[in-house]
């Protein structure tokens, strides 16, 4: 009964029950793959950066949903002539398709009305439903060439970094013809694990089934021969 | 007592396992300290006894197979465990069941008979993955705290829901 309960549960979740350990919110899906279920819409992001001094203050912009963030440094833009500096983030929708890289998070738009001359931290949050990106990619056009970047170490689960010194498009994942390194996903997998798991059961349960029926004999014949010694 | 202090180290793990580069040590302390949980409880009353090992392992297994069964049947909606993650899944793994499946199972088994130890250690189990895991995956977590707290009834067993825990936290 218990495992009829779990089996119906687990099914109505997808993927089920699992102690994983999940990003703590789901990702927000321009494109969601199938396996996303109920899936919102990714948010946008503005920033209004104050002008101290002459130099534009420190300060992230990010989307409400916390997919994207970019932290830019104390003279981060080219400020002359301007009083603040506006940085907006626009996740881009249709999703855009690019000959040799498979895009594994939403592709975003930052923009600012200021030109950045100092490098950035972009740190992008992806979804545990997809193989791990590889890079992160930028392009100053959807049509364009997107230039891979250096990534930094992992600082967060479900996280890729890079530094950027410039703006554009942006979206993490890799070559399509290439593994990605934090591993492909379990679809092909999972079945065989668990077949081999039905097989172990199966294989090991007739002997060991086999063995416990034949001691009880066993010893029941010791007893019998030991009691027909002693008479 | 130990249903608090369970709970108080599952959720101070999922809560620091948030915090950049604290994933891996949060899972590795936060398995410790779930096993601390069991300190003074002999094996037997945990469910950890050697006796017929062979058909417990073989539970397990078998146990495995029903928890990742509606997973693999919709094999395109596999999430994936970072490699790096393995060491501390299993460590979670063996920590969690060690204290709510055996000294917590116990514990309310000897205050209140069987039904408080199946129903108790699911619902610790459940709260315990609240602050882990969205809120429409707590219904499956609580089937398998139920599955899992029977199978120890039943079998007077730990070992099994341990490698089916195990193998199921990999897989996923």
């Amino acid at each position: 009964m218990a495992a009829i309960a779990y089996l119906v549960a687990a099914w109505t979740v997808a993927p089920g029950f699992y102690d994983g350990f999940t990003p703590p919110q789901p990702y927000n899906f321009v494109c969601p793959p199938p396996q996303a279920g109920a899936n919102a819409q990714p948010s946008s992001g503005s920033l209004n950066i104050k002008i101290i001094n002459g130099s534009s203050d420190p300060n992230s912009a990010f989307t409400d949903d916390g997919q994207l963030v970019i932290g830019f440094l104390p003279g981060a833009f080219d400020v002359t002539g301007k009083s603040s500096v506006n940085v907006t983030i626009t996740p881009i929708s249709p999703c855009p398709n690019v000959d040799g890289l498979r895009f594994v998070v939403n592709t975003y738009l930052i923009t600012a009305d200021a030109p950045l001359v100092k490098s950035s931290n972009l740190v992008l949050r992806y979804s545990n439903l997809e193989p791990d990106p590889s890079y992160i990619y930028r392009a100053s056009n959807l049509g364009g060439q997107w230039t891979r970047l250096d990534i930094q170490q992992q600082a967060q689960l479900y996280t890729i970094s890079a530094q950027t010194d410039q703006l554009g498009y942006f979206s993490a994942g890799f070559p399509s013809n290439a593994i990605s390194p934090g591993g492909t996903s379990n679809q092909e997998l999972l079945p065989i694990i668990v077949a081999v798991l039905i097989a172990a059961v199966l294989l090991a349960g007739v002997p060991l089934t086999v063995m416990r029926r034949r001691q009880p004999r066993a010893a029941a014949r010791r007893r019998d021969e030991d009691e027909e010694d002693e008479e | 007592m130990l249903f608090a202090y369970v709970l108080l180290v599952e959720w101070t793990r999922a809560l620091t396992a948030t915090i950049p580069g604290a994933a891996v040590p949060a899972l590795l302390l936060g398995g410790g300290g779930l096993v601390l949980a069991a300190w003074g409880w002999p094996a037997e009353r945990l469910g950890l006894g050697t006796s017929k090992l062979g058909l417990r392992l073989l539970g397990g297994l078998a146990l495995a197979v029903v928890l990742l069964l509606p997973t693999a049947a919709r094999a395109s909606v596999v999430p994936v465990l970072p490699g790096g993650l393995a060491v501390a899944a299993i460590a979670v793994s063996i920590g969690e069941e060690v204290a709510f499946r055996g000294a917590l199972f116990a514990a309310l088994e000897d205050i209140g008979g069987a039904p408080l130890a199946v129903i108790g250690s699911t619902l610790a189990w459940t709260a315990a993955h609240a602050l882990s895991h969205p809120a429409e995956f707590l219904p499956p977590v609580a089937a398998a705290g139920l599955l899992l707290a029977m199978w120890r009834l039943v079998f007077r067993d730990l070992v099994g829901p341990i490698v089916a825990h195990v193998i199921a936290d990999l897989a996923l």
